[in-house]
């Protein structure tokens, strides 16, 4: 098949999930806020796709700046300690208020850019990924002892009486998805992606050939954590209550990593893919065998491992070519 | 030798690892355009000299220089930027990329500018050194004497001043590495690039430079023309062995 007719059928695909919330009934379905967990965890593991994917650095932190979107979106939402609360004499104004989804996606950037400086010009591998699992626990200290800020161990609760549907949840999530893999299917192809690569492929040719290595990697770094902070700004609207334990929950970082694996590192369909096959997998397993569920998941990630060394995405599908490298 | 035709200046560069002196007192200046050849046994700091020009390494003590700007210490990508372009002893190409994108690396991040148009001078650099015909090829995919050669034409696409080249002809057969010279040859006299080429058959150095250093345990014992280092004592000795006294 040839790209043409894959771009052709990733279009239709795309239409057919933005007019689905139309068809009657759809909108209640227990599918539809399944399909807007995997555009989440899409939008995660597109994140973790850049940073390990395309430069290399494997970053155990992705969870850390998807907390860090969620709180910055939670204390502009909430007006906490800023300014009162704007939303009580605005009270649409920060519900999927986009300079507030950027604003957190910065947030994440910036803490990413600050960390990642000193953390990618020192170590190296292993070490740079639990140096980011490190960050991860500052965070988690930061946000819990936060005061009024932050709220502490509770965290923040958002005005959940904005919540009646969870269409616009949906839609920004599915355009999220895509926006990204068209962003970073063109930053691969640009001047910056040639970087990337060579940074991945071979640190010191790189160096040698006028690359600079650490601006590659922090950008990357960033560029990566910004993707997370959105993330976590979208999470947030859905979820209402911010606390460490759920959007500093481990498994923010670790599931987003296997379905990145699972689907593909370093293509941009890979991420997608992953996270669509395990979240269902996932999620099938937690409601027909609950006691299990671990059990299946893991040994669909052994699996998978196996038998798809390369992920989804580079099985022998023509369609598929021109989107991995 | 006027000055401004110097591209590098080695000042009493030495490098040493723990106790161990690799670089004692290195002294050495390249002319613009000009082909050196550095021979030296196994172990002698050839490729730590690389290193150091090319600030993998920083010296312990000494000064680099590039024309008249000191380069001690700089990052290795200023380095190629300003102009210094290199191989490596064990071939680093870029695995996942085609030849041309490997190439294009060269051409749009190492010139510092003085590549225009980045496309075009990365098809020139694989016309140089005769890959035009793979370069649409995942490197994994080229012979070890293809992916010397991407190699070369990778650094030649930053378009430097200087090309070092740690031995390009390792585990190259007779062919090859007659197609080699001939790339080094045309490096040289087409593009009007100096060469510092680091090579275990001396024959072939001896035949195409006119110049050539010896270094041996981190000395330099010789430097001049093949004819003055081959008949040298201490490269004789160098070559064949301290002889029994
Ligand atoms: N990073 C390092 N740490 C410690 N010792 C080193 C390091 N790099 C090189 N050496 C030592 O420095 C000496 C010179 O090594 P170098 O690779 O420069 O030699 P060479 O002339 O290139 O040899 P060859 O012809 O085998 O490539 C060797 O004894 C080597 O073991
Ligand atoms: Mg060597």
């Amino acid at each position: 098949m040839s790209s043409k007719a894959g771009a052709l059928i990733a279009a239709a695909l795309v239409l057919a999930l933005a007019l689905l919330p139309f068809v009657p009934g759809a909108i209640d379905h227990y599918y539809f806020s399944l399909l807007f967990f995997v555009f989440i965890y899409a939008i995660m593991a597109q994140g973790w796709n850049l940073v390990a994917g395309y430069a290399g650095q494997i970053s155990l932190g992705q969870h850390a700046f998807f907390a860090l979107g969620a709180y910055t979106t939670a204390i502009l939402w909430t007006g906490n300690y800023l300014w009162g609360s704007l939303y009580e004499t605005h009270p649409r104004i920060y519900y999927f208020d986009p300079v507030t989804m950027v604003l957190s996606g910065l947030v994440a950037a910036v803490a990413a850019a600050l960390i990642g400086l000193p953390l990618l010009s020192k170590l190296r591998g292993d070490y740079f990924a639990l140096g980011t699992l490190g960050f991860g626990e500052i965070v988690r200290v930061l946000l819990i002892n936060g005061g009024d800020f932050t709220g502490g161990a509770f965290g923040l609760v958002a005005p959940s009486g904005t919540f009646d549907t969870l269409l616009p949840h949906y839609w920004t999530g599915l355009g999220l998805t895509v926006a990204l893999a068209i962003g970073i299917h063109l930053l691969i192809k640009s001047r910056y992606g040639l970087a990337l690569i060579a940074v991945r492929d071979d640190e010191m040719a790189a160096s040698s050939n006028g690359v600079n290595v650490l601006r590659t990697k922090v950008l990357a770094f960033a560029g990566g954590a910004f993707i997370a902070g959105i993330c976590g700004s979208l999470y947030t609207y859905y979820i209402f209550h911010v606390g460490p334990d759920s959007v500093l929950n481990l498994d923010w970082m670790l599931l987003p990593l296997m379905m990145t694996v699972v689907g593909g590192t370093g293509t941009v369909l890979g991420p997608i893919i992953g996270a669509f096959v395990m979240y269902v997998i996932f999620d099938f397993a937690r409601i027909w065998v609950p006691d299990y569920h671990p059990i299946i998941a893991g040994l669909a990630i052994i699996l998978a491992m196996l038998f798809l060394p390369n992920g989804l995405s580079r099985l022998k599908l023509g369609i598929l070519k021109p989107y991995s490298r | 030798m006027h000055a401004d035709e110097t591209v590098l200046r080695l000042e009493n560069v030495q490098k040493s690892f723990g106790g161990l002196v690799v670089l004692a007192n290195i002294d050495l200046a390249i002319d613009r355009g000009e082909l050196v050849g550095l021979i030296g046994p196994n172990g002698a700091g050839k490729s730590t000299l690389f290193n150091v020009i090319t600030a993998i390494y920083a010296p312990s003590r000494g000064k680099v220089w590039f024309r008249d700007s000191d380069i001690t210490g700089a990052q290795p990508h200023r380095i190629c930027r300003l102009g210094i372009a290199r191989t490596f002893q064990l071939v680093r190409v870029f695995p996942t990329m085609t030849a041309h994108e490997n190439v294009l690396v060269g051409a749009v991040y190492g010139s510092g500018g003085r590549v225009a148009n980045a496309s075009q001078a990365a098809t020139e650099a694989l016309d140089l050194v005769g890959l035009s015909a793979r370069r649409d090829v995942r490197t994994a995919h080229l012979t070890l004497s293809d992916r010397r050669l991407l190699e070369i034409a990778r650094a030649v696409a930053s378009r430097p001043a200087l090309l070092l080249l740690d031995e390009p002809m390792a585990g190259l057969n007779a062919t090859e590495i007659k197609q080699m010279v001939d790339v080094i040859r045309r490096t040289r006299n087409d593009m009007g690039i100096a060469i510092l080429w680091v090579e275990h058959k001396v024959d072939a150095i001896m035949k195409v430079c006119s110049r050539v250093v010896v270094l041996d345990h981190g000395e330099k014992i010789a430097d001049g023309t093949p004819h003055e280092v081959a008949t040298n004592r201490k490269v004789i000795e160098a070559y064949l062995g301290e002889p029994s006294s």
